[in-house]
């Protein structure tokens, strides 16, 4: 077994740090937390180094990498403190639309990818169908020759920046929900299309909103794929979507350790360092115990996709636990800051803020419970 | 215009120790490439790429130069091609041995420009460049800041105190780089996956002839000894605080 980075991923994390020491980002985050912006100013930056293209095809215009190079860098910029739901590589949605999309839906999508720009918001929650995706009842609506849209979508991150929306909706062909759900991609300055932003506690430079779908006029060439086959199109490529997903929990939970432990070994209390102090340094051992453990999953699981292998459940494993253990890595972080860790000039309280969703956004801790539980049992049943 | 950028792989200073004697400890420093000589590689390529030249890289040094890494890491920075002088003896090569190394070497190498960094990262002597220039007989600028080719000619600028220096040179010539002429570029993925199929030319001491020996004898490399301050602040520039001040010099001796 060999844990050694390669050569190519260790230049590829250096190119990353030195790109993020020159944007001096720190106080830029800060601002745009505080006024509720998106950083596009870093942002930049990033697309500058050309870190948007990881994972993209070559032919169109990307660098192909392994999904354990694009896990590594999603990680390691988070642990330098990149704001969580603001990162810039969009590979897994430019392989979904490359799977499914007409060559106009590439192009669309491939040149918002490569910019670093989030191509679409995700049109699947709606307000009665969280958990219970099969409960949506956006519809799609054929007449004359075109489709109508109708419907409420919820909690879509980027909604105001995004400039498409990727939306499932009922065709009303088949009575099994899953086998009715449609994917439509659709400009979001499309008439019919309002929104209406959601007051968050934290995430605050990505912004989520409500949005209404009001007879949203689409061609039949805004479907993407096959109809009736849009959940299980969404569900391709979920498990690489999760790993990302989870890379941001370890990069935020090395972040909030990195700080605690530094803050740890020079504040003084009581005449010494309070690291020296047995409940600090508990604290700070099983802070970094969760991460090693997060990390583990987090590359295994990475690799084994990597070659070729199923991760439907350690997928589920690792969001359920990725997301605990980042929280309450943090939130111990957060203790050994003392006071200052409950300000807003301590970084550790935005990483507070913004993880927590994690535990929540693109199916709970609950429900990963539900998916892995069910599918372990029944592997046992069949032996 | 073929350009040549040379740099020198040292140990990171950060991770070098100081012993209970005053000597260095490289025991946990790994070996990068000298961050001066980061923007002479810049500077290197992008005037090749500019007068649809091509940009080399030249170092010598020990066994370190074949670490697969740092080879990675100096061509990803956009130089077609990398040779290297590998011999145990250039582990300790001074400015004026390693200045000749690296002229017999240019003597195989076709390029119109040769560029250095501002000094080596880890030694700061300041004198390759210009020992490089001298030795190989051609026109050689140091403190260079700005650079460009025109109609075959190469037009310099140098910042001095009060004034900024142009010089023409004829080429083929040597300079040395300031840190400012440039921010060195961040290398891609594209670039890293491109930089290990770049050609990586090796020669030995034997292949370049003798290694001339060193006019300079190292006695000690040792770190500043740090000294206590004395936490004496002089409030204003009064006559009687300056004189207080020399005095209190003149006591240290």
């Amino acid at each position: 077994m060999d844990f050694k980075k390669t050569e190519e991923q260790e230049l590829l994390l250096e190119s990353l740090r030195t790109a993020y020491e020159r944007g001096h980002f720190e106080d830029y985050f800060k601002q745009c937390d505080e006024n509720h912006e998106f950083p596009d100013k870093a942002v930049e930056v990033l697309v500058e180094a050309g870190f948007p293209s990881l994972g993209i095809p070559e032919e169109y215009g990307g660098t192909e990498v392994d999904i354990m190079t694009q896990v590594m860098v999603a990680e390691e910029a988070h642990s330098l403190g990149w704001p969580s739901l603001c990162w810039i590589n969009f590979s897994t949605e430019v392989v979904d639309i490359l799977a499914f999309g007409n060559e106009a839906q590439q192009k669309a999508i491939l040149e918002c990818a490569l910019q670093g720009k989030k191509p679409f918001t995700l049109g699947f929650t709606e307000p009665q169908a969280g958990s219970d995706s099969a409960a949506m009842a956006t519809t799609a609506t054929k007449r004359d020759g075109k489709v109508y849209i109708n419907g409420t979508k919820t909690f879509n991150t980027s909604a105001d920046r995004a400039p498409y929306m990727l939306c499932m909706a009922r065709s009303g062909i088949n009575e099994s929900p899953y086998k009715d759900f449609s994917m439509y991609l659709f400009p979001m300055d499309r008439a019919g299309i309002t929104i209406s932003k959601l007051n968050k506690i934290g995430n605050n430079m990505c912004g989520t909103y409500e949005v209404y779908l009001e007879d949203v006029e689409c061609e039949e060439s805004d479907l993407v794929g096959v109809e009736c086959q849009g959940f299980y199109q969404l569900m391709k490529n979920f498990e690489v979507e999760r790993l990302t997903m989870c890379a941001a929990n370890v990069g935020m939970a090395r972040c909030a350790y990195d700080e605690a432990l530094k803050y740890a070994a020079q504040r003084e209390q009581f005449g010494k360092a309070i690291g020296s102090f047995q409940l600090i340094q508990e604290k700070l051992v099983d802070m970094k115990i969760k991460i090693e453990n997060m990390q583990n999953m987090l590359y295994k699981y990475a690799w084994m996709k990597d070659n070729g292998e199923s991760i439907s459940v350690e997928s589920s494993l690792l969001k359920r636990y990725s997301g605990q253990a980042a929280f309450e890595v943090i939130d111990d972080a957060l203790q050994i800051m003392g006071g200052i860790g409950y300000t807003h000039d301590c970084r550790i309280a935005r990483l507070w803020r913004d993880q927590r969703v994690y535990r929540i956004m693109a199916g709970t801790e609950e429900i990963m419970v539900h998916t892995a539980g069910r599918a372990l049992v029944k592997e046992a049943q069949r032996a | 215009m073929n350009t040549i950028a040379c740099y020198k792989v040292v140990p990171d200073a950060q991770d070098i120790g100081v012993n209970a004697d005053g000597t260095l400890n490289f025991d946990k420093a790994r070996m990068i490439l000298g961050e001066y000589d980061l923007m002479a590689i810049e500077a290197a390529v992008s005037l090749a790429e500019a007068t649809d030249g091509k940009a080399m890289l030249l170092t010598v040094g020990d066994e370190s130069l074949q670490d697969s890494k740092l080879i990675k890491a100096a061509l990803s920075r956009g130089a077609a091609e990398l040779y290297s002088v590998i011999d145990p003896a250039l582990a300790s090569a001074d400015a004026f041995q390693t200045a000749s190394v690296l002229a017999a070497a240019l003597d195989k190498i076709d390029c119109d420009l040769v560029i250095c960094g501002e000094g080596s990262a880890d030694l700061y002597a300041q004198q390759v460049g210009t020992l490089l220039g001298a030795l190989a007989g051609l026109p050689v600028v140091n403190s260079v800041g700005k650079l460009e080719e025109q109609d075959g000619t190469l037009i310099v600028e140098r910042v001095l105190e009060h004034e900024i220096e142009v010089l023409e040179a004829s080429l083929p010539a040597v300079v040395s780089v300031t840190t400012d002429i440039n921010l060195p570029r961040i290398p891609q993925m594209r670039d890293i996956l491109a930089a290990g199929k770049k050609p990586h030319t090796i020669w030995s001491l034997a292949d370049l002839g003798d290694l001339p020996a060193s006019p300079v004898e190292t006695v000690s490399t040792k770190a500043p000894e740090s000294v206590e301050r004395k936490h004496i602040v002089f409030e204003s520039d009064a006559q009687e605080n300056i004189d207080e001040l020399v005095s209190q010099i003149r006591a240290l001796g």
